[in-house]
């Protein structure tokens, strides 16, 4: 029997479903079956992936090619090459990539030149939880924390910055490796968020602190655990999991995380649009989110912490501070040249 | 340089015209304009238009505008001044180092030709790990040692800086001069030089004014794509560079295109299409320098190069030659060989000893099919490169064909271009190709990319080596009834062998090591090393990285000792 509570929340629930978009809403069995049908059709799906290296989804991939028997191909390169070779393909009528899977900033900006198409009703897509939302043509399927890698021989742990603005401390002028803080990626992540939470100032102080910056990215990691610099940013967090045996440790800031989201969506004209949409779709199910979270990666599904091992977890339990602004990006982009000549 | 200034004029029978002949060579113009022209329009169409080609917007000068800034200027004067410096010094060193393989008696010569140009042939991006561990101020190896012998409490070198971008180039620049200036060396009949001395010049007089001025082709063109190969030169200038602040043009268009919300393609194909014109002038420089003159050091007499005794001194040049190898091969590879057998890069501890790497690299199925393909495309494009560089240089150095400059400059226009940009030039021509023809997502855009990007090379290879031919050897052919493909492939050919295995080996190496174009053309299935390299580099795993780069040097020695063996069996023949 339903209490009162029960039966309010089921009509609220009602009330909800009617309000979502079309493309939160889930499509019927029949539906469904058929897109599985025509994906399995279409024999295979190809993502463009600008997180290239990332491990975890080849993981994904394998897990989709193993449910469904669909072929799961990849093809990597930066987001910048991602973006015009599809960019080209379209224009040229000789589309190759079903889907993109990259950080939201440029899916944003490639969603504003139109590069997408809505993928349509997903069983899925109303799993992402706040702050995170499927739109219809963009699925949220993973997020980036950043932190601070400390080399544990050269830094105490009464020593270790717990808060950004600890870096500012005198003592580590000359001592920081840093990502370019004026390029794409982690360092422009970092260089943003800071920006908008601390203000300017952070930044100024932080340059006059000499970072030295690189684009070697997991190759600063050795550097920092060979002693030659005793702190690292922006740490991609879940990578302290690949560094065990190193005389390192991640530091999670007390602000939180800035942190980078990465999205998936269906190019237009794909060839293979029916797979496209059943891997989007497997993105949010709870095996393709764990292939992300079993990995550190914090995923944008709730409810699925349990089953993921307890080293992931506590990676991946991290308060997020904030992300890009598409929109700001060019302005910050210019203001991190001005400040670190 | 006056008494060896005659004019020599290519014989008639290269310069009568017939329809075949005439057809032949709108055939090759028109190959050479799709390969090099084509690519090169959709930049300059780039360079003006608000938008990439394909997509709607309006032609305008604002790239070109963008291009004329102060800070482009500053940026441009630092990167030739960059580029000179290392090309000079790389120049002296891979002289003296010819010298010293082809025209002395130093003990042990073929071997040691063998290890000065291995540098060549490693990945930068992993020599530039192995002297960021080996040199760094902080804590690198090289500097560890230097305090620790003397007690100084200052670091002896430090690689983040200027001078480290000049060494790291040079680690390339020299065994590339060297390949390309050591068979001119040895190709030299002695009897010239012997000439000189006894008009009684001195030794020093005679290689300066008879050596060295009988090689100005072979030396200018080596300067000259020595020198544009650093005005593009990318690697050394990112990693070592940028942290020190040292900008250079390539790295300013690699910010236009990667480190901005929307690629300001006008600007930095304008930025790039501005450097090519100002490059093009050292070619003409180079057209002035040579026209009118003849460089003949094979005739149809038989010779053999003299060789300079050195007595005891012998050993000293050994020692530099084996010195040069263990500074630029090593030192780094022995960091790779080392790297590879522990679980992190850097940390030998006897704890994290492991065969990982090599079991990962045996397992992975993508490192193999990628190896295939890359295999397939450097043996197809080196050859497809050398034979069409050899017919073409034939047309520029031994007719007077009016079309043998269009040639010329269509041959160039690949090299005078940053890989980044020329590649986005590859992924707008292929794609777009209007036709029934699909060139772009399948293996055969690379081949047709990595063949006009290897032309201008293969060209200038055999260009030196066709330069330094008498005409009296094609005469003598054709006079004993040998067809012109007979006497070509023959006589030619097989006289120019030298210059077209060292081509050969050249261009296979730089499809390997290819990226820029790569990572835009390839698709799935179609994957090269390259491509995987930089995919396992960007995951942390230098440890694979290392291991894929050893092979690759196993693939060099056996290359090597190949053409080498295939010479000498060739040469001995003729």
């Amino acid at each position: 029997m339903l209490n009162r509570r029960a039966v309010l929340r089921l009509v609220a629930l009602a009330a909800l479903s009617r309000a979502r978009p079309a493309a939160a809403q889930a499509p019927g069995d029949a539906e469904w079956k058929k897109v599985i049908e025509a994906a399995k059709k279409e024999g295979k799906v190809v993502v463009y992936n600008g997180a290239v290296g990332t491990p975890a989804l080849p993981k994904a991939g394998a897990a989709f090619e193993a449910r469904y028997g669909i072929r799961f191909e990849l093809l990597e390169a930066r987001a910048s090459e991602l973006r015009e070779r599809i960019r080209t393909e379209q224009a040229a009528g000789k589309v190759l990539g079903d889907v993109s899977h990259n950080g939201s900033t440029t899916t944003a900006l490639q969603l504003a030149e139109n590069t997408f198409q809505p993928y349509g009703a997903l069983p899925n897509g109303a799993r992402p939880i706040a702050p995170f939302k499927a739109d219809g043509t963009r699925v949220p399927i993973y997020v980036i924390p950043y932190g601070i890698l400390v080399n544990t021989e050269l830094v105490k742990p009464g020593e270790e910055p717990k808060s950004w603005k600890d870096v500012l401390d005198p003592r580590w002028k000359g001592k920081i490796l840093s990502d370019d803080l004026r390029a794409l990626g982690g360092g422009a992540v970092l260089f943003m968020v800071t920006t908008q939470h601390f203000g300017k100032e952070f930044n100024d102080k932080l340059a006059e602190q000499q970072p030295h910056m690189n684009r070697d990215l997991r190759g600063n990691y050795p550097r920092v655990a060979r002693g030659e610099y005793p702190l690292y940013l922006p740490f991609t967090l879940p990578d302290i999991l690949e560094l065990k045996g190193l005389p390192v440790k991640a530091i999670k800031p007390v602000e939180g995380a800035p942190y980078v989201r990465f999205d998936g969506a269906l190019f237009k004209g794909a060839p293979h649009p029916n797979a496209g949409r059943l891997l989007l779709d497997f993105f949010l199910s709870d095996e393709g989110q764990l292939a992300y979270g079993s990995l550190g990666f914090v995923m944008t599904v709730g409810g699925l912490e349990s089953k993921v091992p307890a080293e992931a977890r506590a990676v991946a339990q991290t308060s997020l501070l904030g992300t890009t602004d598409p929109k700001l990006q060019d302005e910050m982009l210019k203001l991190a040249r001005q400040i670190y000549k | 340089m006056a008494t060896l200034d005659i004019s020599v004029r290519a014989p008639r029978t290269f310069v009568r015209g017939t329809l075949r002949r005439n057809l032949a060579l709108a055939a090759l113009v028109a190959l050479l304009a799709f390969l090099t022209a084509y690519p090169m329009a959709m930049l300059i169409y780039g360079s003006l238009h608000t938008t990439p080609p394909g997509e709607a917007g309006a032609f305008s000068l604002d790239g070109y505008r963008a291009m004329l800034s102060r800070a482009n200027g500053l940026v441009l004067l630092n990167t030739i001044g960059l580029s000179l410096v290392k090309t000079g010094l790389s120049m002296a060193l891979a002289l003296f180092l010819a010298w010293i393989v082809a025209r002395t008696d130093t003990p042990h010569r073929d071997l040691l030709e063998v290890l000065i140009t291995l540098p060549f042939y490693i990945p930068p991006i992993l020599t530039a790990m192995a002297w960021g561990m080996l040199a760094t101020p902080k804590g690198g190896l090289l500097n560890l040692a230097w305090t620790g012998l003397t007690g100084q409490r200052e670091p002896l070198i430090n690689i983040y800086s200027y001078g480290g971008v000049v060494w790291h180039m040079m680690q390339y620049s020299t065994p590339f001069l060297f390949l390309l200036m050591v068979g001119a060396f040895k190709s030299m009949d002695p009897a010239l030089e012997e000439s000189s001395r006894m008009s009684g010049a001195s030794a020093w007089t005679t290689f300066r004014r008879v050596t060295l001025g009988l090689m100005l082709p072979v030396t200018t063109s080596a300067f000259i794509l020595s020198f544009i190969r650093g005005v593009e030169s990318f690697e050394s200038a990112l990693v070592f560079g940028t942290p020190a602040g040292i900008e250079v043009i390539t790295t300013e268009i690699y910010h236009l295109i990667h480190h901005v919300n929307r690629p300001d393609y006008p600007q930095a194909t304008a930025l790039a299409l501005g450097i090519m014109v100002l490059m093009f002038g050292l070619v003409i420089w180079q057209w002035r320098l040579l026209g009118g003159r003849s460089f003949f050091t094979v005739t149809g007499k038989g010779y053999t190069p003299r060789v300079s005794r050195l007595g005891p001194w012998r050993w000293a040049t050994f020692g530099f030659c084996v010195f040069f190898f263990v500074v630029t091969v090593v030192l780094p590879v022995g960091q790779l060989i080392v790297g590879s057998f522990f679980k992190f890069f850097g940390f030998y501890r006897t704890s994290m000893l492991t065969f990982d790497h090599y079991r990962a690299v045996w397992d992975n199925r993508l490192v193999w099919r990628a190896l295939g393909n890359t295999l397939l495309l450097g043996l197809l494009g080196a050859t497809a490169t050398m034979v069409l560089g050899g017919l073409v240089a034939y047309v520029l150095v031994r007719t007077r064909f009016a079309v043998r400059r269009v040639l010329e400059v269509l041959a160039w226009l690949p090299w005078m271009m940053p890989g980044m940009v020329l590649g986005v030039g590859f992924l707008w021509a292929y794609a777009l190709l209007p036709g029934p023809i699909q060139l772009y997502g399948t293996l055969w855009a690379l081949l047709v990319a990595y063949v006009t990007l290897g032309t201008p090379l293969a060209v200038r290879t055999m260009s030196g080596a066709f330069a330094q031919l008498a005409y009296d050897l094609e005469e003598c052919s054709r006079v004993h009834g040998a067809a012109w493909w007979t006497t070509f492939r023959r006589i030619l050919l097989a006289l120019a062998w030298p210059s077209f295995a060292v081509g050969f080996i050249l261009i296979f190496f730089v499809i390997l090591r290819e990226l820029s174009a790569s990572i835009l053309l390839y698709s799935v299935g179609n994957e090269v090393l390259a491509v995987v390299v930089m995919r396992l580099w960007t995951e942390g795993k230098a440890g694979q990285v290392s291991v894929i780069a050893l092979v690759m040097l196993a693939l060099v020695f056996l290359f090597r000792f190949a053409e080498r063996r295939l010479v000498r069996t060739h040469l001995g023949r003729s």
